[in-house]
């Protein structure tokens, strides 16, 4: 256990009647790309907000970096080293770029954005440079997820669990991200939840696919997109 | 920040200070004047209180008063039935209003937006009660009169009454500081992370920021500016009673931050000169004074959503934007055709 980086057993999550996450087991190693795919609904951002804390487990344990974080407020499990992006694109809209990195900035420890030990090396790799007096709200869908991206690196995170990170980008703007993404997974552990294919299949060392809160199936991404329980659920019965 | 923007806030603060002490000399001639001179520096430190936890946290609290009447009972009983110096029973009553403020609070931590709003509402509402109901502390209805102003003792002259513009400029200079504390928590870490639970508290959770903490710690010196100023109030104006703390008094303290500016430095004060001297200026004409009050907001609130100064720094900004982006329009088309 003490290897992994993060080890969730049996997580169950309920939501009245409908079990979100059944007996859900997810492990992680240090520097590994880990996958999460399944059809609309089958729990992937459940999982998430159960490990970051957002959401309480009803049964089973959730281990990160060799501690339990299950039942830790968010901000806990944020300074433990793991954080999130979301489906939806979430930065303060009505605060400027360099607000928004500021305010990760001075919650990862640092004085200010400018001394933040990578802070502008991160805002150049993510092309934010002539975008910092912009408010945020303003910027285009693919500005504001580097800004998401650029705000979550700040807090030099163990762990970058990234959900749907190409959701809404046009295609040159996922070759883009694409790149971003290969050039992050060398640097940081990544975990991804994405319905393209193309993304799991470049980025993902391995794959879980759910499928109603259940996991179906746990491997190499090639592996895993020529099971047949995977085309039967979630690929619609076509090949990869 | 820049050596100009530095020196620029210098000379605001050394140019507010100045003020603090030059309005109440200017006007010491004309006792009603001074007096609403006075009213105002309180409603200053009030909405100075009332801006950190609306303004710049995003919580809008309703009890306000209620708490600034803790911050006067607790005083005026320590100094008239208990025989406490002022200066001991003030900071006392100020920081138990504190406390209690922080534990009135704690509903914030679960309650969001106007769910908020109503339930501070409804302590605000309990804590009038409790003024009205007790009356063994509060004499009522009917309320405490003849609160004494505090003592000062000087060199030579021994005890001495603080009365007239003395009383005046102290206020100014306590208005003063309230701006200057939450002008400080604004412009450090914590001053960010409040701002980031303003605009989206699960973010700002998901940052790392413990945001409970930085709610109470924000009740906690929100409800110590309002003790401070409730108590001064009280010995300041002579007489207090459940009405000088009710839920229309807190609505208006939140109304003079919004209508001058929610979130910047000036704007609550800017609030405060123009609405605190209304019912004064306009008690001859009491037909017309909450029309004219109320037709005021109004306009405001319509024509300025942001306050008077939020609506100002909103379209100065806009402008600069504005400049910015069409320099670097030029810049890409001077790039453009460089390259052809």
């Amino acid at each position: 256990m003490s290897e992994l980086l993060l080890d969730a057993r049996k997580v169950e999550k309920r939501f009245g009647g409908i079990r979100a996450l059944r007996a859900v087991d997810v492990h992680q190693s240090p520097g590994e790309t880990l996958g999460m795919i399944g059809p609309n609904g089958s729990g992937k951002t459940t999982f998430v907000n159960v490990v970051t804390g957002h959401l309480a487990i009803d049964a089973g344990s959730i281990h990160f970096a060799g501690g339990p974080i299950a039942g830790r407020a968010p901000h806990n499990i944020t300074r433990a080293g793991l954080t999130r992006t979301y489906q939806a694109v979430r930065v303060f809209g009505r605060l400027t770029v360099r607000e928004n990195l500021r305010t990760a900035a001075l919650s990862a420890g640092d004085d200010s954005l400018e001394t933040a030990e990578h802070g502008r090396e991160l805002i150049r790799w993510l092309n934010l440079e002539q975008r910092l007096g912009a408010v945020a709200a303003g910027l285009t869908l693919f500005e504001q997820r580097r800004l998401e991206l650029a705000m979550r690196l700040l807090l030099r995170p163990k762990l970058v669990m990234l959900d749907e990170p190409v959701g809404g980008l046009s295609a040159v703007e996922i070759g883009r991200m694409m790149a971003l993404l290969a050039e992050l997974k060398s640097r940081y552990s990544l975990f991804v939840i994405e319905h393209t294919m193309r993304v799991i299949r470049e980025l993902a060392d391995r794959v879980v696919v759910l499928v109603s809160g259940e996991k179906i199936a746990d491997g190499r991404p090639d592996d895993i997109l020529r099971d047949d329980r995977v085309i039967r659920h979630y690929l619609g019965g076509q090949r990869a | 920040m820049t050596s100009a923007d530095s020196r620029r806030s210098r000379m605001l603060w050394l140019g507010g200070a100045a003020l603090a002490v030059a309005v109440p000399l200017a006007v010491a001639g004309n006792r009603f004047a001074a007096f609403i001179v006075g009213i105002v520096f309180v409603h200053i430190l009030w909405t100075a209180g009332m801006n950190l936890l609306y303004g710049y946290t995003g919580l809008v609290s309703m009890m306000t008063a209620g708490i600034a009447g803790i911050g006067a009972y607790v005083t005026t009983n320590l100094v008239m039935s208990h025989g406490w110096s002022f200066w001991l029973a003030m900071p006392v009553s100020a920081v138990g209003a504190a406390a209690v403020g922080v534990i009135l609070g704690l509903p914030a931590l679960r309650l969001r937006g106007f769910y908020f709003v109503l339930s501070s509402l409804v302590i605000q509402s309990a804590v009038t009660l409790v003024f009205v109901y007790f009356p063994q502390f509060t004499n009522g209805d009917t309320g405490i009169t003849q609160i004494p102003h505090p003592r000062l003792w000087l060199p030579g002259e021994g005890a001495v009454e603080l009365k007239g513009a003395a009383f005046e400029i102290l206020l100014g200079l306590l208005a003063f500081a309230g701006v200057g504390i939450v002008h400080l928590i604004v412009r450090s870490r914590m001053g960010a992370f409040i701002m980031a639970i303003r605009e989206d508290d699960l973010l700002a959770e998901e940052l790392g920021i413990d945001v409970t903490r930085y709610k109470v710690l924000v009740f906690f010196i929100g409800s110590l500016l309002m003790g401070v100023g409730g108590a001064f109030y009280a010995s300041y104006v002579g007489f207090i009673s459940p009405r000088s703390f009710d839920v229309l008094v807190s609505l208006n303290i939140w109304l003079m931050v919004a209508f001058g500016g929610r979130g910047t430095i000036l704007g609550p004060i800017i609030g405060c000169i123009i609405l605190v001297p209304i019912p004064f200026v306009l008690q001859d004409l009491y037909m017309l004074k909450d029309i004219f009050y109320g037709l005021l907001i109004i306009v405001v609130t319509v024509a300025m959503p942001a306050g008077v100064y939020g609506t100002f720094l909103q379209r100065r900004r806009a402008r600069e934007q504005a400049a910015v982006a069409a320099l670097e329009t030029s810049r890409r088309a001077a790039e453009r055709i460089a390259a052809q």
